[in-house]
């Protein structure tokens, strides 16, 4: 499964009007993307579903932008499969 | 001076129509608006109608981010609200936004979204409940969904009496606006009620009809009348003082003269059988105005044995033997009960009444019942030159608030 596919998907659930071009890894969530903590929350439920893993919320508190879900779920990924 | 307060705009979706003109066309051809629910499976319930809203689509006034974000009701109010503001040629800008306000309420708020994340959590888990739960269900949801949309900035609250909420609504703005609190106030009611549990809760009260034919089921003041239908829907309306429906030009439909509010202080759903205090509350709506003036009532009419009788006893007791001179009709024989929706739906028939000179019908009253005995208005529309109108809402808790609606007269 990529990773990035899948915040991107995530994010398009909560988010219907995001097109892809938006959804680079360097977007902020809330200035570029419209994605606020309530979506945000939402992103990560749906993440920690697709992934089977659980988030802490201050892992959540602290994304910014698109690239920091996909860092935080590869690096869960990487500690699980090692 | 106390200003006077005017209507300007009217919007609604309902069980008869995605608009207000719309529903008073099928309100004055005595349509009915219920029908078997389509909303979710009722094989397990023992009702298993109701008064749905057909072909909303939310996407049609919000765009799908808010839409996925907000309860059907909230819906409702939304595209209400809207056509309400579009309607009195409303304009919300950087000059006037701090002078309107908002002022929509609903009975049961966002039942659906609480029941559905109830399944979640017992299913699930509390991690998996939805983000959004609180500002789904919350019932002033409404009211801040319009103040977000519309970029409204003055007082924006809820209220609550139930099925009367759709009329104190707009005795309360009426009030803030007479006193000078605010300019202008967009008010409504909205309900989605037509859900599983909603429904399962109504019938274990045993306020719902269980006539197999769904549209005779909602029968006001007819003998063999046995409870009101579901229904769902949202209203709105535009009021504002005179002074600013002048100064910007408003076309302006009717005029609130007056609203009374009381308590009967005995039960939770049965009405007090006297009618005392909704007859206090007529008479306080009319306080202000010639009481012989009235010429027609939109009953609250539910079609429960209790309301009908208590009601038709509080008009008489109100209005003496001048009662029977009144065309009384319920629209709820056509729309079901659209909850917290219902007193603004009725508030703008009313001013539909007064503007368009056409009384709509009680409709399914085919067996008359001795202790209702008044003119009902039965079965079909009729002519009627109507000056002022009076709208009765009364809510389980033992809420009665009536206003009063004048044709605008503008000496």
């Amino acid at each position: 499964m990529n990773v990035f596919d899948e915040v991107k998907k995530a994010l398009h659930k909560v988010n219907p009007g995001l097109n892809d071009e938006k959804m680079v890894s360097g977007a902020l969530l809330k200035d570029d993307l419209d994605i606020d903590s309530l979506d945000l929350v939402e992103v990560a439920m749906t993440l920690e579903d697709v992934f089977s893993l659980t988030l802490q919320e201050d892992e959540v508190d602290n994304i910014k932008t698109v690239g920091d879900i996909v860092s935080l779920i590869e690096a869960r990924l990487k500690v699980r499969s090692a | 001076m106390l200003d006077r307060v005017v209507v300007t705009g009217y919007g609604a979706v309902t069980p008869l129509g995605l608009n207000a003109e719309d529903t008073w066309r099928n309100l004055i051809a005595g349509v009915s608006g219920v029908g078997y629910i389509s909303l979710f499976d009722t094989t397990d319930f023992k009702v298993k109608i109701g008064a749905e809203v057909k072909d909303f689509n939310p996407i049609d006034y919000i765009d799908p981010t808010t839409a996925r974000h907000t309860d059907r009701f909230a819906q409702f109010a939304l595209a209400a609200s809207l056509q309400a503001i579009q309607s009195a040629g409303l304009k919300i800008d950087e000059s006037n936004r701090y002078d309107a306000g908002v002022l929509v309420g609903s009975g049961v708020g966002g039942l659906d979204s609480v029941a559905k994340q109830l399944e979640t959590l017992s299913a699930r888990g509390p991690t998996r409940v939805s983000p959004y739960l609180v500002p789904m269900m919350i019932a002033d949801a409404a009211s801040a969904q319009v103040s977000i949309k519309t970029g409204i900035r003055g007082p924006n609250f809820s209220l609550i009496s139930a099925c009367a909420t759709g009329t104190d609504v707009i005795g309360i703005a009426y009030k803030m606006i007479k006193w000078g609190e605010v300019k202008m106030m967009v008010v409504g009611g909205a309900d989605a009620a037509v859900t599983p549990i909603g429904l399962a809760g109504f019938a274990q009260a045993g306020a719902l009809s269980r006539n197999s034919e769904p549209q005779k089921a909602s029968r006001p003041f007819d003998k063999e009348r046995d409870g009101f239908v579901v229904g769902e829907g949202g209203a709105a309306l535009i009021l504002e003082s005179l002074d600013c429906a002048r100064s910007r030009g408003a076309n302006i439909l009717a005029e609130v003269v007056g609203y009374g509010a009381t308590s009967d202080a005995y039960h939770v759903t049965a009405p007090l059988e006297s009618g005392e205090a909704a007859a206090r509350a007529i008479e306080l709506a009319l306080a202000e105005v010639d009481r012989d003036e009235v010429g027609y009532i939109n009953a609250h009419g539910t079609s429960t044995p209790l309301n009908d009788a208590s009601e038709t006893r509080a008009i008489k007791k109100a209005f003496g033997d001048k009662a029977y001179k009144i065309p009384v009709s319920s629209i709820k024989s056509m729309l079901g009960h659209m909850m917290g929706a219902a007193g603004t739906i009725e508030a703008i028939t009313c001013c539909q009444v007064i503007n368009k000179g056409i009384i709509p019908p009680t409709i399914n009253l085919e067996h008359p019942d001795p202790v209702c005995d008044l003119d009902y208005v039965p079965n079909a529309a009729r002519a009627g030159d109507v000056r002022i109108a009076l709208s009765n809402s009364f809510g389980f808790g033992g809420h009665n608030s009536v206003i009063a609606i004048a044709r605008y007269d503008a000496q």
